[in-house]
């Protein structure tokens, strides 16, 4: 079951949503083709949360309201399930339009600061070293408040017992390709 | 059976047992894996919320790379799966997409025109390998283990829908039954585990867990085709009893790890000392059901 084979391919296929999208970018994008059945939010589990939930969102959007839903930081909340496109029985891309609000969030300062930390963190970690490093993530995100390490203690040393976590970073052949590519994507969305 | 592989940092780091009874189970099966040469990060969760270009270059690199080799690609990883299977998509939908991307794959000496076949993992199994021939390498049936087979939402949404049912996907069911165990019917084994929320947003992400670890009930383990959703569900489960006052103590294993044990493996290739709920619970099941089945026939009795 789940969504015809044309809608799914229309959620498929990205439209507008290359670009790193200002508000205005939204506008005219396929939320429009929403009919605000909810299934994206029936099918979403972290909707509970959230100050909108996705179909709420879908309709914000449509209302021209989309700093209300930047700002409600609900994307945030997104675990980029894709359960939701899937569904839609109209093929909105709701996962990546969800993206978008949540990196309008990140970069807006809306966002609950230690999500916002989290994703810098992880993401420069994979700049510098082409792959994730559990310790060099942990240094970045806890590095401006090191108490909160703490809800990571009990975690960190049973991956330690465990041999799970190496101290030293992972090594690619192609780590500065990979930095250059970061830089590269930075440049043609016109991020600083 | 020869692919490229695609560990992902998973597998290589937090989920390390995943990679490590992966690598054994399918030497056992005669499936020739090559890591891929100088993989990069899928990007996870976190490159959409930071780039929509890198959230596809990255991936899309893989198969760029995969293409080269001029293999199929696999990977046992379903966070991985969905990025890269995104990224085919995504680039193959979209001109302008594809052709940015291969301006960011410039950067890194490679290009990606859509060739490179990706798989995941219990595709292998069920469809190259055959559940037939997984059948006739079981030396130590897991008679008497009530197992939970979960899926995971990156699983159930996409991987399926090239050779299972979508919504309700049985294959991994079938798997568990070829190895002798009894599956648990589990309503929720295409709901997401919340990713790296257990990290990002504890209180979210506990309370995600805990429901599916609730949902388990009383099955002796849980396993699942993800080392992500395994590191989630084995890591957390103190904090996601806190979130509904009880208390979780159940092995979650990686599903090469449960086949492993079914083929007779020796523990320490499967990295079953890594879980980090320990699995002793199994053995003893799992040599209490061989004792009984090898009795009279008593043993299909109620129990």
């Amino acid at each position: 079951m789940g969504a015809q084979p044309n809608t799914l391919e229309r959620a498929w296929t990205p439209r507008t949503l290359e670009h790193t999208p200002s508000s205005t970018d939204l506008v005219g994008n396929d939320f429009s083709l929403c009919y605000q059945c909810g299934l994206c939010t029936g099918s979403c589990r972290t909707a509970y949360a959230m100050k909108y939930t996705p179909r709420q969102v879908m309709n914000l959007l449509q209302l021209g309201r989309t700093d209300e839903a930047v700002a409600s930081g609900s994307g945030l909340l997104c675990t980029a399930c894709y359960s939701c496109t899937f569904r839609c029985p109209r093929g909105v891309a709701v996962t990546d339009l969800m993206a978008a609000i949540q990196r309008l969030s990140l970069a807006q300062r809306h966002a609950d600061p230690h999500i916002r930390r989290f994703y810098q963190a992880f993401m420069r970690t994979v700049e510098r070293h082409g792959r994730f490093h559990e310790v060099e993530f942990l240094v970045r995100y806890y590095a401006p408040n090191p108490l909160r390490l703490r809800e990571q203690v009990s975690v960190g040393l049973t991956l330690l017992r465990k041999g799970k976590i190496t101290l030293k970073p992972p090594k690619m052949q192609s780590q500065k390709a990979i930095a250059a590519m970061f830089r590269k994507a930075a440049q043609i969305e016109g991020r600083p | 059976m020869k692919y490229a592989y695609y560990p992902g940092c998973s597998a290589s780091g937090t989920s390390k047992e995943a990679e490590e009874s992966l690598q054994a189970t399918m030497r056992y099966l005669g499936v020739e894996l090559t890591e891929l040469e100088d993989w990069n990060c899928c990007g996870a969760a976190m490159a959409t919320g930071v780039s929509y270009l890198l959230s596809v270059a990255l991936p899309a690199r893989n198969l760029a790379l995969a293409e080269r080799a001029e293999s199929d690609l696999v990977t046992g990883c379903s966070r991985c799966y969905l990025n890269l299977i995104r990224a085919v998509h995504y680039t193959q939908h979209n001109a302008s997409v594809r052709e940015k991307v291969n301006t960011l794959l410039a950067e890194t000496g490679v290009q990606y025109s859509g060739k490179a076949r990706l798989r995941h993992l219990l595709d292998v199994i069920v469809n190259d390998v055959g559940l037939d021939v997984v059948a006739e390498r079981v030396t130590r049936p897991l008679d008497g283990l009530r197992i939970v087979p979960y899926y995971g939402c990156c699983q159930g949404m996409w991987t399926y829908a090239q050779f299972d049912s979508v919504e309700d996907p049985h294959c991994f069911d079938q798997l568990l039954a070829t190895l002798g165990a009894q599956v648990v019917d589990y309503p929720l084994k295409t709901a997401c585990c919340g990713g790296t929320l257990s990290m990002s947003k504890r209180s979210v992400g506990a309370k995600l867990i805990g429901d599916l670890l609730a949902a388990a009930g009383d099955a002796d383990c849980i396993v699942t085709a993800c080392p992500l959703c395994m590191f989630n569900l084995n890591s957390f489960q103190k904090e996601a009893g806190g979130t509904r006052g009880t208390h979780f103590n159940i092995p979650v294993l990686f599903l090469t790890q449960i086949m492993g044990l079914a083929f007779g493996l020796p523990e320490k290739a499967l990295g079953l000392q890594r879980n980090a709920v320990p699995v002793d619970s199994l053995y003893r099941k799992i040599a209490v059901g061989a004792a009984v089945s090898s009795g009279e026939a008593s043993a299909s009795g109620p129990r």
